[in-house]
């Protein structure tokens, strides 16, 4: 029913970047300037996160991550100041310990300021498979032939 | 506040009924999308799932009104209109009409005999049903069926080729191909649209203009965990940067930028703050570096080279 999720794969980001280094910025803007962008499967929200550094490997669905949804009750500050979320997606080493003994997510999912850790599948809501990504990100929306 | 919205919703789907009975199959897939999905897009409860035929072939020859009629006052699992009390009798209806039509080969024989169930429980219903409006509903229409049967498989010529079309944005958690449609409480997260429902709109990203829609006060998210009359110190300072060629120069707006984030968001991980001190590049920026660590993955994207390139140089220089 699905395809294959848009991921870009370690090779191709590579080559991107050292391309880039030796070409500069005009052929970058050349392929963003393409008016061709991005068409999968996948259509996400923008900004949405999936985290799955280790959710799937301890059996459980990927973990979903909107950023539209929290960005209307939280000014990034509030996490990425306060809570001390890297910019980062998969980048803080986020657990299920660190959760219940109040970091991260756990510093509002507590029963408190928003609903409590028992709820496990609102998130843990990812499509099985999914890698850890920034949905809609620059990098993924590029056209490139390899994705299709 | 909510319940306003809303009225003031119901009464604009009135008027564009009275008006507009061919908007009907239109405005029963929206009504759809935020209030019935949730069961009929993923089979919970055996809820029929909206155009898997096998599930309706049963129901279809009840007629569409016994089934109106049903998704009104409910029936075993399905609470009385899907638990939206708030929707009218002609509303089910118009959403009945849009399952109907989603069916391969149309659900035609539930069409056949349109029948006023709506009209009788949707002036019971609420004020708002005007009689009028219901007569129209209960008119047989040509098209949804027109419309169907879906093609199979994808066909070659689509509009948009290599984009997204408009039909896809904006998509529910059920649906969006990130999320597992087959869990149960993935139906519970909020559909996009519901949100952004109320805010300005843009052109990318979310498709919602986020600088706006908190300077007019829409959204007020806080700026302390705890403490929601807390408000941010705002820094207006504006960074303008020359940029060689025809694109205007970029302003850099503090103030727009410490309405959300801390200092320490960009100072000095991401930029020493001095004027100039800075080497800044679109090729970094699409690299997710810079401005691009927030622009392209959270913040507005990349595409909307006019916010950032925002000021006009007075000669465009020529090479
Ligand atoms: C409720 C908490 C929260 C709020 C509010 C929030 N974020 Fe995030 N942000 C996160 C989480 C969680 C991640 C993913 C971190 C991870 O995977 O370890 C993230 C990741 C990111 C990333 C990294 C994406 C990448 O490139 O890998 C960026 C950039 C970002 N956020 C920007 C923002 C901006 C800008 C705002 C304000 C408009 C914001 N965030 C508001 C929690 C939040
Ligand atoms: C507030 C959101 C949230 C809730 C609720 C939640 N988790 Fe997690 N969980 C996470 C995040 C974030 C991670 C780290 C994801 C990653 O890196 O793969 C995680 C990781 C895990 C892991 C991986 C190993 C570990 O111990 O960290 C398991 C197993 C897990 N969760 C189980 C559960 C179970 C069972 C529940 C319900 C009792 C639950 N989670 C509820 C957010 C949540
Ligand atoms: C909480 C889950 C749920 C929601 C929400 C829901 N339904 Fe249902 N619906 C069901 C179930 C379960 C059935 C199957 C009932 C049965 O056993 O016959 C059903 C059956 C139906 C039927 C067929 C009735 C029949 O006589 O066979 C129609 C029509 C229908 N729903 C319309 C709607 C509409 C319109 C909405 C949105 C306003 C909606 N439903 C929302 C669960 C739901
Ligand atoms: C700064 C506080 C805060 C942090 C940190 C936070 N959340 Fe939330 N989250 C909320 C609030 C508030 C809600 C709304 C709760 C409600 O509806 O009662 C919410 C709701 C959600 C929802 C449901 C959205 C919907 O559609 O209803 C999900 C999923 C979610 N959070 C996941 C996460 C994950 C995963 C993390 C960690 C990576 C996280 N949250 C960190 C405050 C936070
Ligand atoms: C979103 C990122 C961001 C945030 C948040 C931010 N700044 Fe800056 N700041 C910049 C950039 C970009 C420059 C320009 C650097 C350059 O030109 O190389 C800058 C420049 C400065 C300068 C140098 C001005 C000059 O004329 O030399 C000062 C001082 C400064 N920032 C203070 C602050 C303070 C205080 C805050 C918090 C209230 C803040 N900034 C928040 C991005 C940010
Ligand atoms: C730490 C994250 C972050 C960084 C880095 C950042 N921005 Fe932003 N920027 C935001 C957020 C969040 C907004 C609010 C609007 C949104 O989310 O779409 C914003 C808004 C803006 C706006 C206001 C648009 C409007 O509609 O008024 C401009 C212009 C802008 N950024 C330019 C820049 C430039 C130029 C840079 C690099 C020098 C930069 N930003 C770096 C997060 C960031
Ligand atoms: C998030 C803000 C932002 C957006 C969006 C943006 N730019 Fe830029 N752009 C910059 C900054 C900052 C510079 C560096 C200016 C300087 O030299 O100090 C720059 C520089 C440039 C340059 C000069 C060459 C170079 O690579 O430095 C060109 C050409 C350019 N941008 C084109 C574009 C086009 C085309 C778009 C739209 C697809 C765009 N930009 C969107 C911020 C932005």
């Amino acid at each position: 029913m699905y395809e294959s999720l848009p991921t870009i794969t370690a090779t191709r980001t590579d080559a991107t970047v050292r391309t880039a280094n030796r070409r500069g910025s005009a052929w970058l803007l050349a392929m963003l300037l393409i008016p061709a962008i991005f068409f999968s499967a996948a259509n996400a929200e923008y900004g949405d996160v999936v985290i799955n550094e280790v959710s799937e490997e301890a059996g459980m669905r990927p973990v979903v991550f909107p950023h539209w949804f929290h960005r209307i009750r939280f000014r990034c500050k509030v996490c990425h100041a306060d809570l001390g979320f890297k910019f980062e997606a998969g980048g803080n080493d986020i657990t299920m310990l660190k959760i219940i003994d109040g970091e991260y997510c756990g510093a509002c999912h507590n029963g408190n300021i928003a609903w409590s850790v028992e709820n496990c599948n609102l998130c843990h809501s990812g499509k099985p498979g999914t890698k850890t990504q920034v949905h809609e990100s620059t990098l993924q929306k590029l056209v490139s032939p390899v994705k299709r | 506040m909510r319940s306003t919205q809303l009225s003031i919703s119901c009464l604009s789907l009135t008027l564009l009924l009275a008006w507009a009975a061919p908007a009907l199959a239109e405005s029963g897939a929206e009504t759809y999308r935020t209030k019935c999905i949730q069961c009929h897009g993923t089979g919970v409860l055996n809820a029929p799932k909206l155009g898997v035929a096998a599930d309706w072939v049963e129901r279809t020859k009840k007629g569409k009104a016994v089934l109106t009629r049903n998704a009104i006052n409910g029936i075993n699992q399905m609470p009385p209109k899907g638990g939206s009390l708030q929707l009218s009798g002609a509303e089910i209806e118009a959403v009945v009409v849009y399952m109907l039509a989603q069916l391969p080969g149309d659900g035609a024989a539930a069409k056949a005999k349109p029948v006023s169930t709506a009209a009788k429980t949707a002036k019971a219903d609420s004020a708002a049903a005007a009689p009028k409006r219901v007569a129209e509903v209960a008119k047989p229409k040509p098209k949804p069926s027109a419309k169907k049967p879906k093609p199979r498989g994808k066909p070659v010529n689509t509009f948009n080729r290599l984009m997204r079309p408009p039909s896809q944005r904006n998509l529910p958690p059920t649906r969006d191909g990130i999320h597992d449609a087959s869990s149960v409480e993935t139906a519970a997260l909020q559909h996009p649209k519901e949100a952004f429902g109320p805010m300005p709109k843009s052109n990318s990203g979310n498709r919602v203009d986020w600088v706006a829609a908190l300077s007019k006060g829409i959204i007020d998210p806080r700026f302390d965990l705890e403490d929601d009359t807390k408000k941010p110190i705002v820094l207006d300072l504006n960074i303008v940067r020359e940029v060689k060629g025809s694109m205007p120069d970029v302003v850099y707006p503090h103030k727009q930028h410490t309405e959300w984030l801390d200092c320490s968001n960009c100072h000095p991980s991401i930029f020493i703050p001095k004027k100039g001190a800075n080497n800044i590049s679109m090729a970094s920026i699409l690299l997710g570096q810079q401005c691009g660590v927030c622009h392209g993955r959270v913040a507005f994207p990349v595409s909307e080279c006019r916010k950032c390139h925002s000021k006009n140089k007075s000669k465009v220089a020529k090479k």
